[in-house]
């Protein structure tokens, strides 16, 4: 019989990505009992989930929700977290895999005290990503206000030739420049992927002006726009103007269910969009919202929230794939060409600001190879103790992910089990 | 929202459409990117979405209501952005060739787009026949040829083969009988166009120059914004001049254009202008279609290959026959006579009512019925605008 691990030497499991999937699958098997080795490539755990201003149906703030996790995470002595980490290598037989995980440095040792002295002086700027590069942070910055491990971290790429200032205005000796990249290997027993996604390209769908018209965003760079620590502190306005916009068109399946690019339905925009829709509103109850798209897909759960954001005035669905977004000359508003099926007629719509409701693509940079995907790039499976969750395996949202991170946790936790008896 | 419609699927047409080229439409999922993506739909004349749909439901009253497929020139953005690659532009194409085929009240052309057989087997018996006029007879052909003693074998004397009386009296004969053909079946399709609508007659007269100019220029053709159009419209127009110089030759001047000796005749430079359009636009057109390099040519359905190639030949056979000619080749110059006619006849007789030559009336008598229904449309919202307003007048 298994017993916890905290009284047996047995092998942790790897979990690789340390979103909010990675987190619970990492959670669920240490709670169990389980050591679990932890990896992120970013500087922060949370992932995408941590850059979203609210979830849907309920319209919280995802803060809450991961900072419960974190609370755990951080209570649990069997969890060992290795952020700005990639996977190098991933070899063995079931129940005994070696892990070569390459940790870039930091340059901010524990020491740190995220007391913002290092930032004051640093003369350097660096686009903001997690803003999506609508902001600049210093060289040497915080990822975000609540960001964990809450420590700051240094774009070396954006450090001035030769400066110290941090270092020298660091009082806790936390910076060190000279950091190296370290290899690190762990014997472990099984694997969760849970590496996640990132928006499609926009700029791609050439025929919707993206990156050529400043007030054409994502939906991803939306929840940005939108959160209170965001770029704009939770004002929603224009690029161009910084003038909240007061007619808003979103654009549904910029991209998915499009054989030129992604072939498969996203399955989170529709909701995501009625969502932001619906916060839009809340923020500036004067704006006139348009939603063009090819079907709305909002089953189960996601049906009453439907219902409750279509019955809001200034919200208008028109049935019709945009095929054409062009700038309006002498404005920075948009031209908008689609053809309202319903009515069978073509229109073109103005809007202040568009939203491509952009698409998942599986995220399997720098996994080691011999997983099997789909046609669409997703992963669908893999010999040996290896467990697939969230958006890598398909496109889902977060709750799904929640579930599927919990289901990975107790493949993992069987094949610990197996491992144990076997060895 | 719509009323309800009860929808009767002609099978048939559907299968013809499939046939003709439309094999991917039942991919469609209509979602009117198409629509949006074409730079010719109008809010009035929205397309290709709407015909996607009639193709795939078999709505084929309605289509032949609709000007619509003779409204796109097949740039292709359709094509190129469909999100299920549906073709939407072949399909336009497929609609045009089923549409040309419904127009003809013989059934020939329906024969030949959906039989390639039908088609090569009409192309042969048209060309037997001619060769059987210029074999068989005693006082024409190579039966006249040999009453007329050895002269008419050391010089080339067209007139003791084939008499320019003769063929002057064939090819008006020809031109009367095919140009019947095709304006019946424009007329029908003007029919089912106009009927039943309420149009007054004074817009048919003030629009009609858009028959004319677009018969002639195909200027439509430019407002497509694919990089290509320019191209391809100058090509066409090209191609347009080509056959226009050669038709008005043959029907109208033959008695100039068929001389006898070796000498260069001024109908020689126009005869030599259309040749080298006709050859040169034919050979570019067959090469991009061999190349598929543009939506426009990705997609060759039988009778997109057989037109091009048959005017290529009959340029070729013609300016062929002139060389010989002009050597003073007398035994040459007459078989290749046989063989210049025995391709030019059966391609106009196929092509002119039955085929895609159609198209140089369809097209722009659809966009001038196109403007005429609008222009209708326009006047019966204004008078319905003054009527609601004289209304309110009457009651306030």
């Amino acid at each position: 019989m298994y017993e916890p691990a905290t009284t047996r030497a047995d092998k942790p499991i790897l979990v690789i990505g340390g979103g909010i999937t990675g987190m619970t699958a990492a959670l669920e098997a240490a709670e169990a009992g389980c050591r679990v080795v932890l990896i992120e490539k970013s500087p922060y755990l949370g992932g995408r989930t941590a850059s979203f201003h609210l979830y849907f149906p309920k319209l919280c703030p995802p803060v809450c929700g991961l900072e419960i996790n974190l609370q755990r995470i951080k209570r649990n002595p069997r969890i060992q977290i290795l952020t700005l980490a990639e996977l190098e290598r991933l070899e063995g037989l079931p129940g005994n895999y070696q892990a070569t995980v390459k940790v870039s440095p930091r340059y901010v040792t524990e020491a740190c005290t995220a007391c913002n002295a290092c930032a004051e002086v640093c003369p350097s700027k660096r686009a903001d990503d997690f803003n999506a590069g609508f902001s600049k942070t210093k060289a040497v910055y915080l990822p975000f206000k609540w960001a964990f491990p809450l420590r700051y971290v240094i774009d070396r790429a954006a450090c001035a030739n030769g400066c110290r200032a941090c270092v020298e205005a660091c009082k806790y000796e936390a910076v060190n420049l000279g950091q190296q990249p370290e290899r690190k290997t762990f014997s472990v027993a099984a694997a969760v992927v849970a590496t996640g996604w990132e928006p499609y390209d926009a700029s791609r769908i050439d025929n919707l002006g993206f990156g050529k018209y400043p007030n054409i965003v994502t939906n991803v760079t939306l929840e940005r726009l939108a959160a209170p620590d965001g770029p704009t502190q939770g004002k929603i306005v224009r690029p161009s103007d910084g003038q909240p916009p007061k007619q808003i068109v979103f654009v549904q399946c910029a991209g998915s269910r499009d054989e030129n690019h992604l072939p498969y339905c996203s399955s989170v925009c529709c909701a995501a969009s009625f969502k932001q829709a619906s916060y839009l509103r809340a923020q500036n109850p004067k704006a006139e919202i348009t939603i063009f798209y090819i079907d709305i897909r909002m089953p189960g759960r996601l049906e009453e929230f439907y219902s409750k954001v279509v019955k809001e005035a200034g919200i208008r669905l028109i049935k019709g794939k945009v095929g054409r977004i062009e700038g309006e000359p002498c404005t920075d508003d948009l031209l908008i060409t689609a053809e309202e099926i319903l009515a069978g007629k073509k229109i073109i719509a103005r809007a202040g600001l568009v939203v491509l409701a952009t698409g998942i693509v599986p995220q399997t940079r720098g996994l080691p190879p011999g997983f099997a995907v789909d046609e669409f790039g997703f992963i669908s499976g893999s010999e040996g103790d290896f467990y697939i969750a969230g958006c890598v395996k398909r496109p889902q949202d977060v709750a799904a992910s929640v579930r599927d991170g919990t289901g990975a946790a107790l493949g993992a936790l069987q094949s610990v089990v197996r491992s144990v008896q076997s060895g | 929202m719509a009323e309800p419609l009860l929808v009767n699927p002609d099978r048939q047409f559907i299968q013809d459409v499939l046939r003709n080229g439309a094999e991917d439409v039942k991919k469609c999922y209509q979602c009117a990117t198409c629509t949006s993506a074409c730079p010719l739909s109008t809010e009035e004349y929205g397309f290709p979405r709407k015909q996607m749909l009639l193709a795939q439901w078999g709505l084929k009253d309605q289509l032949l209501e609709d000007p619509s497929p003779w409204l796109c020139f097949y740039c292709g953005d359709c094509s190129k952005r469909c999100p299920r690659k549906a073709n939407p532009g072949e399909t336009m194409m497929a609609l045009r060739r089923y549409l040309t085929s419904q127009y003809d009240w013989t059934g020939l052309s329906r024969l030949m787009y959906r039989s390639a057989f039908w088609e090569l087997g009409i192309l042969a018996v048209v060309a037997g026949v001619i060769v059987a006029l210029f074999t068989l007879p005693h006082n024409f052909g190579f039966g006249l040829l040999d009453r007329s003693g050895p002269a008419a074998l050391s010089t080339v004397m067209l007139d003791r083969f084939a008499p320019v009386g003769i063929v002057d009296w064939g090819d008006k004969i020809l031109a009367l009988l095919l140009g019947f053909l095709l304006l019946s079946n424009a007329a029908r399709m003007f029919l089912k166009l106009t009927r039943g609508r309420n149009i007054p007659a004074h817009l048919y007269i003030n629009e009609f120059h858009r028959l004319v100019v677009q018969g002639l220029t195909q200027k439509r053709w430019n407002a497509c914004a694919s990089n290509e159009t320019v191209k391809n419209w100058l090509r066409h127009v090209f191609l347009v001049s080509g056959y226009a110089t050669m038709f008005i030759l043959v029907v109208l001047f033959l008695p100039w254009f068929q001389v006898e000796n070796s000498s260069i005749h001024w109908t020689s430079f126009l005869g030599y202008y259309a040749t080298a359009v006709l050859l040169a636009t034919t050979a570019w057109i067959l090469f991009d279609r061999i190349r598929k390099n543009t939506e426009m040519h990705r997609f060759s359905h039988f009778s997109d290959w057989l037109f091009p190639i048959l005017l290529f030949l009959a340029a070729f056979t013609g300016i062929l026959l002139h060389i010989l000619r002009v050597l003073n080749q007398p035994m040459p110059t007459y078989v290749i006579y046989v063989v210049h006619l025995a391709i030019v006849v059966p391609m106009l007789v196929v092509e002119v009512p039955f085929g895609k030559w159609g198209h140089l009336l369809y097209r722009p008598l659809a966009i001038y019925v196109a403007a005429v229904r609008s222009k209708a449309r326009e006047l019966a919202a204004q008078t319905e605008g003054v009527a609601v307003a004289s209304e309110a007048v009457a009651s306030s």
